[in-house]
C-alpha cells in the first residue's frame, strides 16, 4: 500500500510549500482544474470513497446531491473538529503535513465550484491552526489560492477557523453555527447543509481526511485507490490505537485491515500482564466489540456485523486493569458535560444514566436498575434532537449487553469489587467551569 | 486594550464575513489573549466591533469552554480526563493536581502561578495521560511524579500567559510542530 496521508510524516518538520512542491505536492491539480467537474464527480462517486469523519456515507453521491444550478456562494467547509476521545488521525495531518490539507480543499472545492473554504479548527489544536494559517498563505503567494486559478476562471478562497471548544461543534450543522457566531446548536435537518447551509448558502460539509483523498483519486484513478483497500474495502485509513497498549500511536494501512493486526502488530499488542477484554473500534460514541471480534476488518461493512461500528478508526483498548462499568461511567462523564444542552432527553437523560451507572460501581443498585437503565437509553435514543445522545448510548447500550454478568456482579457484591475501584473525585465533577 | 493597528485588523476580521457576529468569537479571544481572560471593558469593545450586546456575548462565552469570563492564573493547564487518558491514570494526574496546587479544579493555586482545569480529547491519546498548556503547548505521559515537577516550574515561572501575543497574531504567526 502507498502512504497517501502520511507520506510526508518522516519528514523532521512540516514541508513548507517548496519543499512539498519538490516532493510531488500540488501536482495532482494539474490533472484536476480546467477538466469537466461532472467527469471528476462521477470518478469520486464511483472510487467509492466513504466519510472518513465516522459516517462513512459515499462522499462522491453527497456531493452530487449539490444543485447544478445552486446559487453561489457555495461554501465548502472542512471538518476538523476533532473532540472524538481516542481519535488523533486529523491532529497528525494538520500539524505534521498542512499543504495536504490546502492540496484537498482545492480539488474538492474546484469540482464543487466553492467560492470559499472554511478550515473549522478545534481551539485546543491553535498550534495547528497557526501552521496551517501559515501554509494558506504560501499557498495564496504561489497563485494556488485567489483570483482566476490557473486561468480556470474559478476563484477560492480559504478561511482558518479557529473555534473555542465544545465537542458538538463537529456536528456538521452545530459547525455551521459555531462558524456564524451563534452558540453550537445543532439545526433541524431539513434543510441540509448542502442546499441551505452557511448564511443560507450551499454548504458542503466534510472531515478533512475524506477532503485529504480527493486528489489524490483523481489524478491516480480509481484502480489505484481501490487496491489500496483489503479484504473488500478501497483506499487507506489512519487507525488509532490509544490505551494499555505498547506502542499507541497512529498507523495509515490498509482499510480493511483487521483489528488484530492493527492492535497487535502495529501497536504491539497490550503492555506485559494485561489482558484484553473488549476495544472500542472508533472513538468513544461506538459499541464495544471484544477479544473474539479481532479478526473482523476494520471497514465500514466490518464492525457492524457484531452491532458496531467503525466510527473514526480509533481504536481505544480496555484491558483488565480498570472495571468495564468504570469505563462507561467516564465515557458518560465526557457526554454529559458535552450536551449542548438543547434537547431535554439530553440535557437531563444522559446525566440520569451516568447516575444509574454510578450506583452499581457504589452499592446501592438493585435488580430494577438494569431495567431502568435499558428504559432509560430507549426512551432517549430516538428522542433527541440530533445524533450526539444515540451516539453517547451506543458504548452504554452495547456493554450493558457484552458485559450484562458484570452487572450482576456488581449487585451481588453490593459494588465494585475491582482493585482499581476509588471513589469519583467530586472536586472534578462539581467544579469543570472558570 | 488594543492598539489603533490592532482594533483595524479586528474590524477588517470582522467585516470579512457575511455577518458581523461571525467575527464574535476571533475578537472575544483577542480580548483573552490580551487580558487572560473576558472583562467587561473587552465585551464594550467586542460589542463595538460586532454590534452583539453583552447578552449575547455572554451566551457565547458561557457555552464556548475555551472562553473565560474570570480570571485565572498566570498559566491555564488542561488535564484531559477523557477515556483514554482515563485508562492511563488521568484521576491520578488530577487529583495529585489537586493537592499541588492546594485548590480545588478551577480555582486560581494560591501563588497564582496556574489555574487547573479538566479537560476533554486532547487529540494526545497516544501520549497518555496529557494535557495542555495555555492552549498551546502539549504535556504529554504524565504520572504523579511529572505532574507536581511541572506545577512546580509553573510556579517558577514569571507569566506565560500572554505568550500567545495579541489578537492581531492570533493564527497569523508559525507555529507547526516538530514531526520527530
Amino acid at each position: 500500500m502507498d502512504k497517501i496521508l502520511s507520506r510526508n510524516f518522516h519528514h523532521p518538520h512540516p514541508l513548507n510549500i517548496d519543499e512539498y512542491q519538490q516532493a510531488g505536492g500540488y501536482r495532482s491539480l494539474d490533472s484536476i482544474i480546467g477538466q469537466p467537474r461532472k467527469e471528476l464527480l462521477a470518478t469520486l462517486k464511483n472510487s467509492g470513497l466513504r466519510g472518513c469523519g465516522g459516517a462513512g456515507f459515499s462522499t462522491g453521491l453527497k456531493w452530487s446531491f449539490k444543485a447544478p444550478d445552486a446559487p453561489h456562494p457555495v461554501y465548502l467547509v472542512v471538518n476538523l473538529d476533532e473532540a472524538e476521545p481516542g481519535s488523533f488521525k486529523d491532529r497528525q495531518v494538520l500539524y505534521r503535513d498542512p499543504h495536504t490539507i490546502i492540496e484537498g480543499v482545492i480539488a474538492s472545492s474546484y469540482i464543487l465550484e466553492a467560492d470559499k473554504a472554511f478550515i473549522f479548527i478545534r481551539g485546543e489544536y491553535r498550534k495547528g491552526a497557526q501552521g496551517l494559517e501559515a501554509a494558506v498563505n504560501e499557498a495564496k503567494a504561489a497563485g494556488l489560492l485567489g483570483y482566476n486559478i490557473r486561468n480556470s476562471g474559478w476563484n477560492l478562497e480559504i478561511d482558518v477557523h479557529l473555534s473555542a471548544g465544545r465537542y458538538i461543534c463537529g456536528e456538521e450543522t452545530a459547525l455551521l453555527n459555531a462558524i456564524e457566531g451563534y452558540r453550537a446548536n445543532p439545526r433541524a435537518k431539513p434543510p441540509f447543509p448542502i442546499a441551505k447551509g452557511l448564511w443560507g448558502s450551499p454548504t458542503i460539509v466534510n472531515n478533512v481526511e475524506t477532503i485529504c483523498h480527493v486528489p489524490f483519486i483523481l489524478h491516480k484513478g480509481i484502480e489505484w485507490f481501490q487496491n489500496q483497500g483489503t479484504n473488500g474495502a478501497y483506499g487507506s485509513h489512519i487507525f488509532q490505537v490509544s490505551g494499555p497498549v505498547k506502542n499507541p500511536g497512529f498507523f495509515e494501512l490498509p482499510l480493511g485491515t483487521t483489528a488484530r493486526e492493527i492492535i497487535y502488530e502495529h501497536a504491539g499488542g497490550l503492555l506485559e500482564g494485561r489482558e484484553l477484554i473488549g476495544f472500542l473500534p472508533g472513538g468513544a460514541s461506538t459499541q464495544f466489540m471484544l477479544p473474539k471480534d479481532l479478526d473482523i476488518p476494520m471497514h465500514w461493512d466490518g464492525p457492524p456485523t457484531v452491532g458496531a461500528r467503525l466510527g473514526t478508526g480509533g481504536i481505544i483498548v480496555m484491558d483488565d486493569s480498570l472495571c468495564p462499568i468504570d469505563f462507561m461511567i467516564n465515557l458518560m462523564q465526557f457526554f454529559t458535560r458535552e450536551s449542548c444542552g438543547f434537547c431535554t432527553p439530553c440535557r437531563d437523560g444522559l446525566p440520569f444514566v451516568k447516575y444509574q451507572l454510578e450506583k452499581f460501581e457504589t452499592g446501592e443498585a438493585d435488580m430494577t436498575d438494569i431495567d431502568t437503565l435499558r428504559e432509560l437509553c430507549d426512551i432517549i435514543y430516538p428522542n433527541t434532537f440530533c445524533a450526539f445522545a444515540p451516539g453517547a448510548l451506543m458504548p452504554i447500550k452495547s456493554g450493558m449487553d457484552k458485559f450484562e454478568t458484570l452487572f450482576h456482579q456488581h449487585i451481588d457484591n453490593h459494588g465494585c469489587t475491582h482493585p482499581s475501584h476509588t471513589p469519583s473525585t467530586d472536586a472534578i465533577n462539581n467544579k469543570v467551569d472558570c | 486594550m488594543f492598539t489603533p493597528d490592532e482594533l483595524t485588523h479586528l474590524k477588517q476580521h470582522v467585516n470579512h464575513y457575511p455577518e458581523p457576529r461571525a467575527g464574535a468569537i476571533y475578537c472575544l479571544y483577542a480580548v483573552q489573549d490580551k487580558v487572560g481572560h473576558i472583562n467587561d471593558k473587552g465585551i464594550e469593545i467586542v460589542t463595538e466591533l460586532t454590534g452583539l450586546s453583552k447578552t449575547q456575548q455572554e451566551e457565547l462565552i458561557s457555552f464556548y469552554t475555551l472562553l473565560r469570563r474570570r480570571p485565572i492564573g498566570r498559566n491555564v493547564l488542561r488535564i484531559c480526563d477523557s477515556i483514554s487518558c482515563h485508562v492511563m491514570g488521568s484521576k491520578a494526574i488530577l487529583d495529585a493536581a489537586i493537592k499541588q496546587t492546594g485548590v480545588p479544579i478551577g480555582e486560581i493555586s494560591k501563588d497564582g502561578s496556574v489555574t487547573v482545569l479538566p479537560s476533554i480529547c486532547l487529540g494526545l491519546c497516544n501520549k497518555a495521560p496529557a494535557a495542555l498548556l495555555n492552549e498551546m503547548d502539549e504535556v504529554e505521559n504524565l504520572n504523579v511524579h511529572s505532574i507536581n515537577e511541572y506545577l512546580n516550574k509553573l510556579s517558577e515561572k514569571p507569566h506565560d500567559l500572554n505568550n500567545k501575543g495579541s489578537g492581531s497574531n492570533i493564527i497569523a504567526t508559525s507555529g507547526r510542530e516538530n514531526n520527530s
